[in-house]
């Protein structure tokens, strides 16, 4: 199999500039991309309200939608592209996900809003963690700009 | 090490029979036996006005009543008789719930009795009984007291169990901790400052263990636990979802007519089943529409979120405080509905036209569309899940609520229909049983319980009694500034305090005000809580737990919920809904 650019995804309009570049990325290089989506349903927890229906069923029906519209993107591109839901920890999910496909490069983006999971800091401590062992690559880009390159 | 892993083999037996024992197939008659306790729970038992058996003959008995200040029965106060002579007293006893006392003597007393009423709350008081009060008791073997009114004091006591419930709000409305966990390290801090603390000094007990007991309304236990059962049955066939899809495909690109139909969707659910399962459901699917149709999902989330809030208001079943407000004040179905309704349609018009207005952009954007492959996927994450089931779930839930109306007119309690409405589906519908025990959220259960403790606990100790004086001294005799001031102010607290535990402390104030404030008695009060409590959940992010599960969900989906852009529109419906809700109880009432 082909070295592969991973882009986790949330999805949404403000996703698209992050998704755009991991889709030109792997044409230039001639890679496949490869979107992740993690369900997570852990801010259920604190409510005291009765959680009466398999909430990650249509939380995962959800991912699959928003990876859905990911995949169309990029098969626009004609670019080799699949998709991958998980459960649990972004961190976690990310080093399952990296030890089981041929991933070169991990593209991480944060919203417009601000609001994205990644931080510098959360970045390096990630890049500590996974890049050195793996030998994976690690491209930050904010609203479809690379900001922060990190070569292992 | 021998013996450990014998140990692991022997617990992996027991495990593996246990197993045996509560398989699919018995699990329905477990199931049946927790009903049968819950309708032993909620017949009301005999209570024996008599404290204390004596084997000795009785010679004469005394009887009498202590209230509060506010003509509240006062419970577990104790009745002291002696003389001036004796240190020992010549009877004693407890009074009872409705605050009812007896006391037997074993032998005619002398000339001189008093009487010592005390209880760790008030104030003791001690009542000598003249020469000719004692002179007709021994003639007539029985004298009846006039009512003991005992004044309220403030002890450490007191102290507690108010920072207590103040705590308790704010871990919750501040997500410190799970809720359930809150209220219980509440009522653990009270229990023990009672029992240890009570032992040091007297000032610190707070109230009993079964006093505590006898403030859990078992009947909004049960009724809960029902609906829970229910509720999961007819959203898990998928029928919100696949409203919400048809509703997208009808609205054909119109955004504004598309808000209009999901709010109406979320709005009617709300109102029978409960809002936070509907946001639940309907958030996914309405994020995944508004995506398709290349528009901001917010513009069609937030609006629904807000018609949760306000149809939920209609129907005793609605609301959780609904529940709370309708077994505590005897308000049945049929009554909120004739009362409330209206009143919702209103407020649901009035916040329709601002939504309209507020997201005028939003939904003026001409829709891009999807392919068909996305549309494909649309439709297959709003089908039906089981249409067989559909059919059966929703008769068996019309059924239920016939049961709500009808059963009105034999006294049978709503609990009773809604636990044997959930043994009617689990028995047709054959679902996969360790979900459906799963449906039945123990923990908000548990939740309830301790909650009712906490609120029984502040009533003891003279909170509410406080607070109830100054609302009637603010209020008077004014109906309509009563229902102002509920409606706003409790609308105003929900904002940000989290309406359930804040609804169950109003409801002893609100009977009080009930019983004197002229033309109150038409209950208007506590529909004035009700629409409080649940329109002021829209005022901002964290008013209601609906509110935060949305964003949440929507969070997943990059779409992230600020608490600044809900407050731009929620303070405004919120505010706007209380109006019209204010104004349709006077004008109604």
């Amino acid at each position: 199999m082909s070295k592969m650019i991973l882009c986790p995804t949330r999805g949404g309009k403000d996703s698209y500039p992050n998704q755009d570049r991991a889709i030109a990325l792997a044409k230039e290089r001639g890679a496949a991309v490869l979107f992740l989506y993690i369900t997570n349903v852990e801010f259920l927890d604190l409510t005291a309200s009765p959680k009466l229906i398999d909430i990650e069923d249509r939380m995962d029906e959800m991912g699959e939608f928003l990876l859905a519209m990911a995949q169309e993107r990029a098969e626009a591109a004609n670019v080799e592209v699949s998709t991958l839901l998980k459960h649990g920890h972004f961190r976690e999910a990310l080093i399952e996900v990296i030890e089981e496909f041929p991933i070169a490069t991990v593209v991480l983006g944060s919203s417009a809003g601000g609001t994205g999971l990644v931080t510098k800091q959360y970045i390096e401590e990630l890049v500590d963690e996974i890049g050195g062992k793996t030998g994976v690559e690690f491209i930050v880009v904010d609203q479809g700009e690379i900001v922060n390159t990190y070569t292992p | 090490m021998e013996f450990i892993i014998n140990l692991k083999a022997n617990l992996k037996k027991t495990t593996n029979s246990m197993t045996g024992i509560l398989s699919a197939t018995r699990l329905p008659w477990y199931l049946v036996i927790i009903v049968l306790v819950g309708l032993v729970l909620l017949i009301p038992g005999k209570t024996s006005a008599v404290s204390g058996v004596q084997q000795e003959l009785v010679e004469v008995v005394i009887i009498g009543n202590v209230l509060d200040t506010q003509g509240v029965p006062i419970g577990e106060a104790e009745v002291r008789a002696s003389t001036t002579d004796h240190t020992e007293p010549l009877a004693e006893g407890l009074s009872q719930e409705d605050g009812s006392w007896v006391l037997e003597f074993p032998e005619r007393p002398l000339n001189d009795l008093m009487i010592e009423v005390a209880h760790p709350h008030f104030d003791t008081q001690i009542i000598h009984l003249q020469y000719a009060e004692v002179s007709s008791l021994n003639q007539d073997n029985i004298y009846q007291l006039a009512d003991v009114i005992l004044e309220r004091r403030l002890s450490a006591g007191f102290w507690v169990a108010t920072f207590v419930f103040i705590g308790v709000l704010l871990l919750i409305a501040f997500e410190l901790l799970h809720s359930t966990t809150a209220a219980l390290a509440g009522v653990s801090i009270i229990f023990l400052t009672s029992y240890i603390g009570g032992a040091i000094h007297p000032d610190l007990f707070i109230l009993s263990y079964e006093r505590g007991l006898s403030y859990i309304d078992w009947e909004v236990v049960f009724l809960v636990m029902g609906m829970m059962i229910i509720i999961a049955v007819v959203e898990g066939t998928g029928i919100f979802q696949w409203l919400a899809f048809q509703a997208y495909r009808i609205s054909r690109g119109r955004t504004w007519l598309l808000v209009l139909f999901l709010m109406l969707i979320t709005a009617v659910a709300s109102a029978l089943l409960d809002n936070f399962t509907t946001m639940l459901l309907m958030t996914p699917i309405s994020l995944q529409i508004g995506l398709a149709l290349g528009i901001n999902p917010l513009a069609l989330i937030i609006p629904q979120v807000l018609a949760s809030n306000v149809g939920g208001i209609s129907t005793l079943v609605g609301t959780p405080t609904n529940i709370l407000i309708g077994a505590y004040a005897g308000i049945s179905f049929t009554d909120f509905l004739v009362n409330q309704t209206i009143g919702v349609v209103l407020a649901l018009v009035v916040m329709a036209g601002f939504i309209l207005l507020f997201y005028r952009k939003e939904y003026s954007q001409q829709s891009s569309g999807i392919s068909p492959t996305l549309y494909q996927k649309l439709e297959e994450n709003a089908r039906i899940e089981n249409p067989g089931d559909l059919w059966k779930a929703g008769l068996v839930f019309f059924l239920v609520l016939i049961g709500f109306v009808l059963g009105e007119r034999i006294h049978l309690t709503l609990a009773v229909t809604a636990i044997a409405g959930a043994t009617l589906l689990l028995i047709w519908l054959k679902p996969d049983v360790q979900h459906m025990i799963k449906a039945v959220d123990w923990t908000t259960l548990v939740f309830f319980m301790a909650l009712f403790m906490i609120v029984g606990a502040i009533q003891e100790v003279g909170l509410i009694s406080l607070a109830a004086d100054g609302m009637s001294q603010l209020i008077g005799e004014n109906l309509v500034l009563g229902i102002f001031v509920i409606v706003f102010g409790v609308g105003t607290l929900s904002t940000v305090i989290a309406n359930i535990p804040l609804a169950a402390a109003m409801l002893p104030i609100i009977r009080f005000l009930t019983a004197s404030i002229p033309g109150a008695q038409s209950m208007v009060l506590y529909y004035a809580l009700s629409m409080g409590a649940a329109m002021g959940g829209n005022g901002t992010l964290i008013g209601g737990e609906a509110n935060l599960v949305t964003a949440g969900i929507t969070e997943q989906a990059n779409s992230p919920i600020s608490f600044k852009e809900f407050l731009k529109v929620g303070l405004p419906v919120t505010y706007l809904t209380l109006t019209i809700g204010f104004l349709w109880l006077v004008f109604h009432f």
